[in-house]
């Protein structure tokens, strides 16, 4: 076991490697911010970021309540969505050998979506269209059933119009297939039942408002799982980086490696679409921003991806809920504005260099 | 026979009543003791789910601004904590903590208020939340009259003053049928399209405004089956050929710019009634100035029949 | 000659065309280079040996077993490949690149020893790559890069190696190691290994103890570099272009026929 954990952990400390230190350092900086973004969340609540606020919630008598049911976990929650998010950005980017894919690529975004429109679109048009006892099951399955399934359902979509994860070209192209298909539905159903866009809108912005211990324990586990997985499978994609035929040539069963890095990244998001819901570009900045300030090979990628997602979440969380307290800003609103303007300055400096 | 007591007298006469009073005060209070124990309020939601509260409840949360209303008219008072970001029904409620919406409740900002009661809708993610965080979440529908009648009753029974609930509906009814006997005879049965911005949706005759319009005697161009809010090929307004158009103001100018609209005899002959946002709002949200409601709409029919053409 | 690969009739086609026709040749030990004019379909034969490209008809068989049936990680033990374009994303360093070649022997969960290391030490030295080892890959020029690359082959430690094109972006002085280099592997005492080159350089190989003629998808020679015959057809192949002269030593020397005719 230790002998296998050794191979494929990342060589941080190889003497001989430059960025070696420049990964050690990063692993540190992503401790201390994610350390930093818990204590922050911790500390705020419907009066805005405050830390005195935060030692008199602590005496009150409601601090089990507020502070241990409502704010730890949805500060956890934070994280734990960053780092599935940061984490599947990741395997999607090394399998598909391209740095701009994000995990929402193979429909999972728009069946989530299109889970959760149904779901609210049931209670409205009960007794309507849908018969009752329909409604009274699909209510009882619940949104962020609804969610995970659909996401599950869209990559499943997407595989099988692909016909299997054979070919990465096919596959993509499925997925934006099924993401259009599946999102035109789900636009149908909200022209019926404008409850339903409310909702979508609300779901497709993000939010951590909702998260208790019960979906932190299920999201721990999820983390856990995949974070195995990818130590297994990280070697795999370290030889995707020298083609796709060259990794073949190198011995991988290039089909039943790109299934199963499919079903990791599909887990990882309809795990954490299904309970924050549509967070945007984590997914994309996290191993991003890792590969630009600490490259190394997808051993250290893939968990380092994990923490950076953790930690760009946890700091819009607390942003989102600081603004403009006691109002929230849906934290998918501002990952989209501080990912899309690193982006934008990125690109900037690359064309003005 | 003197009327005037002797003193022995009176001072019977006042320790019996005391007597009496004293005995009265025992029994009532002990009346009352038992009411509370025995009459422990039950009332099952719109959703199914049944809620038992031992008492009625002092500190409520309402997150829908026609429930805040039905609330305030049942005589809440001070008992309502907080509100949702779109109440804004009374002038009193402005005060309250607003709480966003049913999407993006606010989660701690509602349980550190600690309510015993929150008043809702049907579906909602924040709500399941508050919900497994161990509150109590009546979710109500308000759609339709229907649905209007059995919000006044639960909610009154959840106050605690269970008749309340009739008499305010009665006094609705009253509203509207005294509006509906303002409204000219020769425009009665003429058929109306009430326009809900942003579509257009068309707010048909099983939808809350529309029932209303149908109390007063008018008619609808979008009829029961189609739903309550459907939104229409502007080609179907145009065949229907209503004889009156109904909407918010803004929009009626829009409106009438449309290709082909212009050819409505609604249109030509100014047959429109536009409401500014304030009453529009209160036409369209099924609360319980649904009676003040029918009453602006019969005051515009009253307008309309008074221009003299038919 | 100890005969590793064999094919057998092979047919290969890609879309309407027939890229290769009924291609018969076997590799072993010894330095074998196959050469023809443009779009002879000498990579698509290189894959086809390497059981990357499917057949249309014919087999491909390793040490008697057929190509394609065995599995990637099986056939990866026996032969190392070369891909002639680098699509290589370059974020690994040049250890790390040559490092995956061992994947061929440990798979995905092996743990890496001393063997590997030397392996791979033994690899970056024949291409001379060591002193830039903890250099990326997108850092490096072309011809550096080329190198590193068939050091991560070398590293395979596979006893057949199919290279497409290992010399484009190289310089003279390297051209001319890497040459030196295949001698040095395919006549090596104790492991002799079969190395294959698909080369564009006529000068680089004529200098292999074997060549392979293509063209239109259809074998024209196959044989020694000093044969008669085949300078003939090499030369009638390149439509007069080039002609096959013999230089000191006897050695075949190609001349670019500027001014003839």
């Amino acid at each position: 076991m230790s002998a296998s954990l050794h191979a494929a952990l990342p060589m941080i400390d190889r003497a001989d490697d430059p960025d070696a230190s420049r990964r050690r350092r990063l692993a540190v900086w992503m401790l201390v911010a994610i350390v930093i973004g818990l204590a922050a969340g911790l500390a705020t609540g419907p009066a805005g970021f405050s830390p005195s606020a935060l030692w008199t919630d602590l005496q009150g008598h409601d601090a089990t309540l507020l502070l241990g049911q409502i704010r730890a976990p949805r500060t956890l929650g934070a994280a734990l969505v960053g780092a599935l998010l940061g984490l599947s950005g990741a395997l999607a980017q090394g399998l598909f050998r391209n740095a701009l894919a994000d995990p929402y690529l193979l429909g999972s975004a728009s069946g989530a979506g299109l889970g959760v429109v149904l779901v609210l679109a049931a209670a409205s048009l009960g007794g309507g269209y849908v018969s009752l006892s329909t409604v009274v099951w699909i209510e009882r399955v619940g949104l962020v059933s609804a969610a995970f399934i659909g996401a599950l359902a869209g990559v499943a979509m997407t595989l099988s119009l692909a016909r299997g994860a054979v070919q990465t070209l096919r596959l993509l192209l499925a997925g934006v297939v099924v993401g259009v298909l599946l999102g035109a539905i789900s636009d149908l159903i909200t022209v019926a039942s404008p409850d339903a866009l409310r909702g979508k809108q609300a779901f497709m912005l993000g939010s951590t408002s909702f998260l208790g211990w019960s979906a932190l324990a299920l999201m721990a586990a999820g983390l856990a799982l995949l974070l195995a997985l990818s130590r297994r499978h990280a070697r795999a994609l370290d030889a995707l980086t020298l083609g796709e035929d060259s990794a073949v040539s190198l011995g991988l069963d290039l089909g039943r490696v790109r299934l199963v890095l499919v079903l990791m990244l599909s887990l990882g998001t309809a795990l954490a679409v299904s309970q924050a819901g549509l967070v945007a570009f984590v997914g994309l900045v996290a191993p991003h921003l890792v590969r630009r300030h600490a490259p190394g090979r997808h051993g250290w990628l893939l968990m380092a991806s994990a923490g950076m997602g953790a930690s760009l979440l946890l700091a819009a969380d607390v942003i989102s809920r600081a603004l403009v307290a006691p109002e929230e800003l849906p934290v998918g609103v501002v990952t989209a504005v501080l990912g899309g303007g690193y982006l934008f300055w990125l690109l900037r400096q690359r064309t003005s260099s | 026979m003197s009327l005037l007591p002797t003193p022995r007298r009176a001072l019977l006469l006042a320790l019996r009543m005391m007597a009496v009073l004293a005995v009265q005060a025992v029994a009532g209070m002990g009346l009352t003791a038992q009411s509370a124990l025995a009459q422990a309020i039950v009332v099952r939601d719109d959703r199914g789910t049944e809620h038992r509260l031992a008492a009625p409840p002092q500190r409520i949360v309402s997150m829908l601004p026609s429930l805040t209303e039905t609330a305030w008219v049942l005589g809440i008072g001070s008992r309502l904590v907080g509100v949702d970001r779109y109440s804004n029904w009374p002038a009193d409620i402005a005060g309250l903590p607003h709480l966003g919406g049913l999407d993006d409740a606010q989660i701690e900002a509602i349980a550190a208020l600690k309510p015993d009661l929150i008043l809702a809708s049907t579906s909602s993610r924040a709500m399941e939340r508050l919900e497994v965080l161990g509150f109590t979440v009546v979710r109500l529908k308000s759609d339709s009259h229907a649905d209007m009648r059995r919000s006044l009753d639960l909610v009154a029974r959840l106050l605690g003053t269970p008749d309340e609930g009739r008499r305010v509906w009665a006094r609705l009814m009253r509203e509207i049928d005294a509006a509906a006997a303002r409204v000219p005879p020769a425009l009665r049965g003429q058929r109306v399209y009430f326009e809900i911005g942003g579509g257009p949706y068309a707010a048909g005759a099983m939808s809350f405004v529309g029932e209303t319009l149908t109390r007063l005697g008018m008619a609808n161009i979008v009829p029961p089956d189609l739903g309550p809010f459907p939104k229409l090929n502007p080609e179907y307004v145009v065949r229907a050929k209503p004889d009156i158009v109904m909407g918010e103001q803004r929009d009626l100018a829009a409106l009438t710019q449309r290709p082909g609209w212009d050819a409505l005899v609604a249109v030509r002959d100014q047959r429109l009634c536009g409401f500014e946002s304030a009453p529009y709002e209160m036409l369209v949200r099924p609360g319980p100035r649904m009676g003040e409601a029918a009453g602006l709409l019969a005051d515009c029919l009253i307008r309309l029949g008074a221009t003299g053409r038919q | 000659m100890t005969v590793l690969l064999q094919a057998t009739g092979v047919r290969v086609r890609l879309g309407r065309r027939d890229v290769l026709d009924q291609v018969d040749l076997s590799v072993g030990p010894g330095w074998t280079a196959l050469v023809g004019p443009n779009g002879a379909g000498k990579s698509t034969l290189l894959r086809a040996l390497a059981g990357l490209q499917a057949l249309a008809n014919g087999r491909v068989t390793l040490g008697g077993l057929d190509l394609h049936a065995m599995r990637p990680a099986d056939r990866a033990r026996h032969l190392a490949w070369l891909a002639q374009r680098g699509d290589v994303s370059g974020e690994l360093t040049v250890r790390e690149t040559v490092e995956l070649g061992r994947i061929a022997r440990l798979g995905l969960l092996g743990t890496p020893d001393a063997g590997d290391r030397t392996a791979v030490d033994r690899a970056m030295g024949l291409t001379e790559c060591t002193p830039w080892q903890t250099r990326r890959l997108h850092d490096l020029s072309g011809g550096e890069r080329q190198r590193v690359l068939l050091a991560r082959v070398l590293a395979t430690e596979a006893p057949l190696l199919l290279l497409d094109e290992p010399t484009t972006h190289l310089d003279a002085p390297h051209q001319v190691a890497l040459a030196r280099l295949f001698r040095r592997l395919a006549h090596d005492p104790q492991q002799p290994q079969a190395v294959l080159t698909v080369l564009h350089d006529l000068p680089i190989a004529l200098q292999a103890d074997r060549l392979l003629v293509l063209e239109h998808g259809r074998l024209r020679a196959d044989g020694s570099p000093t044969d008669r015959k085949l300078q003939a057809v090499l030369a009638e192949v390149f439509e007069g272009a080039i002609r096959i002269e013999t230089g000191p030593g006897g050695r075949p020397r190609v001349a670019l026929a500027l001014d003839d005719g």
